[in-house]
């Protein structure tokens, strides 16, 4: 058997291996999915620096199963690979003897499978096929959580089926267009239909990343779904899913301009997603939830990055890309780790913990100065390149930018305060570090952000370089401490400013939960913070309103139409039965002059025609 | 052999039932049924049997001029199956055995004149046998001599006569150019002088005759009446088979005779829609089980003459096998309504309801015999209708196939109603001793029932087999 089809098929044998082993067997899944994991792992690393071509007949008519696998998908193979392993081994520990962990671990070994087939895919088809494939797992993941997680997992499914629907649509255009599906040889113009396909396929690829307006389902799902999930698919896979094709739709497929208007929409939702979803952020009183506006946000910036289409601000979207799918991750496990020991993500219940679990909290604090852009971590040095490349196509980027880092910094910092800071509340006398196989993942990935901010040569010109090849980049290198000081002094201010406001939040209320009550109640602003909370702005509701709307005219036009069958149509058919029947009154001479008359009637005609 | 050879072992069979007077009436019922298998056998096998064109034997003797077609087989074919079910049902309907022993012979009498009627090749001998075809339908009509019955057989005998007045007259017309009266002669004339006035109204008169024999609307006054009073067997008869062979494979015939004509299919095909359209309309609101499957009758003959309407070879092989698929599920129905009549006494819908637990067999077979009439795939009522649409569709008729098309809908319409009523919901009160009709009805039924499914499931073989030749016969 082929490598590629080995790398494909494997994850979901285990998977399903897992699925059908006996439910009473314990220990036995958990070790057959480590097993599945690293073997997937190993698999891929030796993927490194290699180019490999495989291509299968499949449906014909241009439809084949065709693999490419090349320096810019291996590098996110083996990210993705890296972060699935350490993410089950956590998994693995954390849900041990819950009762849908078999699912749950059987359906992330079936979604590497498919994750592995979309990002080795070269033709648009057969990628849609395991694309599709994902939304069937990532329905499944989510509603084997809570009681409301089944709804919330429609929620998800619709939203990103209808967006994935519009992919496959913009996908059938610029097949169309450009004559092949094989995306190596795919060329599309942006000129009129072309442009139409990009739209459909960009949608396609920023809803799988999670940027607004199609991100409604993840702080949903943050709150009903077991919390590897949004370490897992929100966290990492999807972004890292959703800014490769992203980028390979931008670079390879459309070729965009620098000052096109794809490239300014691109920046433009960038920059709106940054900014609306690190607000919501700010003001969330959970844990997860909070954590997992900062999923939605974080996709902003690599949205901007690549969306300028400089070189700089692409090698830094997809430098940001690899960092939040670590930081991103590594935060949602230490959420997940104060859930499984304090019982609650829920920050009024919770404080002080950063004694109890300082392991935790250590974790915790590297990723949220990764993530709030403090040097020298990882964070900081992909932000910065963000940064660049939006200043270069307008300021206005730029500021919003930075504004989103303002807020990023004021609600990690709050976050922090509220966990692990603070009076220790009487109910969380008892917690204790949590386990050693979730805490082994956690340091390995805090670890990694501090090894990509202090080396950030290694990511920048090892993997991200020769991923995009010259044509993009100009051989120029982006790595090492950013050489505009402007920018950098911008972040400090931000940053000291950020710290500022939380001394004086805190002072204000007296507690770290209150740190940004001050800007909650900005008249206005708390207004519409009132109506966000309550999901007024939610598309899904939105479009669940208009759904519904036009649910009622159609039914009401069915009425209509079934007030014609049921009532007009049966009247008149009965009326002309009853008129028929009344005519046939049974009398001989009646149906005599009938005959004749109709005989006359008929020789009269064959006369005049014939 | 000779084609006469079946009209002339019936006669024998007749002679042998009644010239020995005990043993005949115990043998009438298998003499019968080997009478009519034979006929089937005949008629099937015929291209072997019958294969010269020259008058042999006793045809020779006789001067008769008959001769069997594809469509003649296909009408003999029905013919068979079609009195076999009839005398079953007779077996086990309340008539006591000298009536029942009336009933074979006239049975057997009247399977003579629509032999006759099949291989005519003369057109005054078309005439005797449909005479010989109507007097055994009359009498069989009022046989069981109450004022319905009586009624029923007055007016076809009314309207019967008129038509008598117009064949008779037509052939009289006719003989005043033709040098006599065989189809081959009449044609030959025809050529010469078929634009005379007298010969138009003499062509018009006879297809008004065979209007009437056929029951097609407006001629079809005497048809609901008849086939109401009749007793059950008859009306399986009549509905079945003997209006069909008396007036719509005449018609065939006729129209073949004189030519296909755009005036002569226009009339055609206004009258079939119309027999379509009030058939099926008529049907609707009715509450006596016989009644609506005699309006339901005019409204699929109405099917058939819009195929001959339509003038073209496929048009003629769709009426054709339509004939055969409706003289099958019309039959079938009508062997239900005896089963019905029988069991419970009365024919009226509005009394039954639930019936389809107490008669699963009957139940069963009434949904396939409404579904082939509605023309619901892959029963055989769908095909044929599909034909005709498609004859008429290729004829340039688009308008006619609309309406072919749509009072589909209707039929379905008041045929489904017609089984909610009897056989599904709720048991009515007092139906609850019903049991299912005994094994003569029910046989028929059944074999009816397999052999619309079949010739559903079956159709890519009938359509090469069947429909291709004669439609390539026709065009030559």
């Amino acid at each position: 058997m082929h490598i590629l089809l080995i790398v494909i098929g494997l994850p979901i044998a285990t998977g399903l291996a897992i699925l059908s082993i006996p439910a009473r067997t314990k220990g036995l899944r958990e070790v057959l999915s480590i097993l599945g994991m690293a073997a997937n792992l190993v698999l891929v690393s030796t993927f490194f620096g290699k180019d490999i071509y495989l291509t299968l007949p499949w449906a014909g008519g241009g439809i084949d199963l065709s693999f490419r696998l090349y320096s810019f998908n291996s590098f996110i193979l083996i990210a993705a690979a890296a972060l699935g392993f350490l993410i089950t081994l956590y998994s693995a520990s954390s849900m041990y003897g819950k009762g849908y962990s078999r699912l749950f671990l059987a359906y992330i070994l079936i979604s590497f499978g498919l994750v592995n087939g979309a990002l080795l895919s070269d033709n648009l088809i057969a990628m849609l096929f395991f694309w599709e494939g994902l939304l069937l797992t990532l329905f499944a993941m989510i509603a084997v959580g809570n009681k409301n997680a089944f709804r919330t997992a429609t929620k998800a499914f619709i939203i990103v089926g209808v967006c994935d629907l519009v992919m496959m649509v913009g996908i059938a255009l610029a097949g169309h267009i450009s004559g092949t599906l094989s995306m190596s040889k795919m060329a599309v113009p942006m000129t009129g239909m072309g442009g139409l396909a990009f739209l459909f396929m960009m949608i396609g690829a920023i809803s799988k990343a999670g940027s607004m307006p199609f991100h409604s389902w993840i702080p949903d799902a943050a709150i009903d779904a077991p919390l590897p999930f949004m370490a897992l698919l929100p966290g990492a896979l999807e972004k890292l899913m959703g800014i490769y094709f992203l980028t390979r739709i931008s670079l390879d497929i459309f070729k965009l301009e620098m000052h096109s208007w794809a490239s300014t929409l691109m920046m433009t939702v960038g920059a709106i997603t940054i900014l609306v979803a690190v607000l919501m952020a700010l003001v969330q009183k959970n844990y997860k939830k909070l954590l997992s506006y900062h999923a939605i946000s974080q996709v902003g910036y690599m949205v901007l990055g690549i969306g300028t289409m400089t070189p700089v601000g692409i090698v830094g979207g997809l430098f940001h890309m690899i960092n939040n799918a670590m930081y991103k991750s590594c935060l949602f496990l230490t959420g997940g780790a104060v859930e499984k020991e304090a019982g609650t993500t829920d920050l009024d219940k919770l404080g002080g913990l950063g004694l109890k679990m300082p392991i935790t909290f250590a974790c915790f604090i590297i990723t949220a100065l990764s993530i709030s852009g403090v040097p020298p971590f990882n964070g900081f040095f992909s932000k910065e390149l963000v940064y660049d490349g939006a200043l270069e196509r307008g300021r206005i980027f730029y500021f919003a930018a930075v504004l989103g880092s303002f807020f990023t910094a004021a609600s990690f910092l709050k976050l922090g305060h509220a966990a692990f800071l603070g009076k220790l509340d009487s109910r969380n006398s008892k917690v204790k570090e949590a386990s050693w196989y979730m805490l082994i993942p956690m340091i390995l990935i805090a670890l990694s952000c501090v090894v990509f901010g202090i080396y950030n040569g290694l990511p920048i010109d090892r993997i991200i370089r020769p991923a995009l090849g010259n044509a993009i980049h100009g051989g120029h290198s982006f790595a090492g401490f950013p050489k505009n000081m402007a920018l950098v002094a911008g972040t400090v201010v931000v940053l000291i400013a950020a710290l500022l406001n939380h001394l004086y939040g805190v002072k204000k209320t007296g507690k770290g939960l209150g740190a940004v009550d001050h800007i909650h109640n900005v008249p206005g602003l708390s207004w519409i913070y009132d109506k966000a909370e309550r999901g007024y702005f939610d598309p899904y509701n939105i479009g669940r309103i208009l759904v519904k709307a036009a649910a009622l005219i159609l039914s009401s036009l069915d009425k209509i139409i079934d007030f014609f069958f049921s009532n007009v149509v049966v009247w008149a058919a009965d009326t002309t039965g009853l008129v028929i029947r009344k005519m046939h009154n049974g009398s001989h001479k009646m149906y005599i002059m009938w005959s004749l008359v109709a005989t006359v009637i008929v020789i009269i005609f064959l006369m005049r025609t014939m | 052999m000779m084609p006469s050879l079946l009209i002339l072992i019936p006669l024998f069979v007749i002679m042998a039932i009644n010239l020995p007077k005990h043993t005949g009436r115990r043998l009438a019922f298998y003499l019968a049924l080997a009478l009519f298998a034979t006929q089937m056998i005949l008629a099937v096998f015929h291209q072997k049997l019958f294969l010269t064109n020259e008058a042999v034997g006793i045809d020779r003797f006789f001067r008769v001029d008959l001769s069997i077609d594809h469509l003649g087989v296909v009408a003999l074919v029905c013919m068979g199956i079609v009195s076999i079910s009839s005398l079953f049902v007779s077996r086990y309907m309340p008539l006591d055995e000298s009536e029942r022993f009336k009933f074979t012979n006239l049975l057997v009498i009247m399977s003579i004149g629509m032999c006759g009627i099949v291989m005519a090749k003369d057109i005054f001998s078309l005439y005797v046998f449909l005479e010989i075809t109507a007097i055994a339908s009359f009498i069989l009509i009022a046989f069981k001599k109450d004022i319905g019955g009586l009624e029923g057989a007055f007016k076809y005998l009314v309207l019967s006569a008129i038509a008598t007045v117009f064949m008779l007259l037509s052939i009289a017309a006719i003989l005043l150019v033709s040098k006599d009266t065989s189809f081959a002669a009449i044609t030959e004339a025809l050529k010469v002088s078929g634009s005379q006035p007298v010969v138009i109204a003499a062509i018009a008169i006879f297809l008004c005759g065979l209007f009437i024999k056929g029951g097609i609307f407006p001629f079809h006054g005497w048809l609901p009446d008849a086939y109401e009073s009749s007793p059950a067997p008859v009306s399986i008869l009549l509905a079945g088979i003997v209006t069909k062979v008396a007036g719509v494979y005449t018609i065939m015939r006729i129209t073949m005779l004189f030519g296909s004509s755009a005036s002569i299919n226009n009339v055609l095909l206004l009258l079939g829609t119309l027999s379509i359209l009030v058939g099926a309309f008529a049907a609707l609101g009715q509450d006596n089980f016989k009644r609506m499957l005699a309006y339901s009758s005019i409204s699929q003959v109405g099917y058939i003459i819009l195929g001959i309407g339509a003038g073209t070879p496929l048009g003629m092989a769709a009426a054709i096998f339509h004939f055969f698929n409706h003289a099958m599920f019309k039959s079938l129905l009508f062997v239900n309504a005896a089963a019905l009549e029988k069991e419970t006494g009365t024919v009226s819908m509005s009394k039954m309801g639930g019936l389809a637990e107490r008669m699963p067999v009957t139940g069963t077979t009434s949904v396939i015999g409404i579904l082939s009439a509605a023309g619901i795939p892959p029963l055989a009522g769908f095909w044929s209708k599909l034909l005709i649409i498609v004859a008429l569709w290729q004829a340039g008729r688009y308008s006619y196939a609309a309406i072919a098309i749509f009072a589909g809908v209707v039929t379905l319409g008041y045929l489904l109603t017609m089984q909610r009523k009897v056989f599904f919901g709720k048991l009515s009160a007092g139906l609850d001793d019903v049991k299912e009709a005994g094994f003569g009805i029910v046989l028929p039924s059944v074999i009816l029932a397999s052999i619309v499914v079949l010739t559903g499931l079956l159709f890519p073989f009938i359509f090469q087999s069947f429909i291709i030749p004669v439609k390539e016969l026709l065009q030559h």
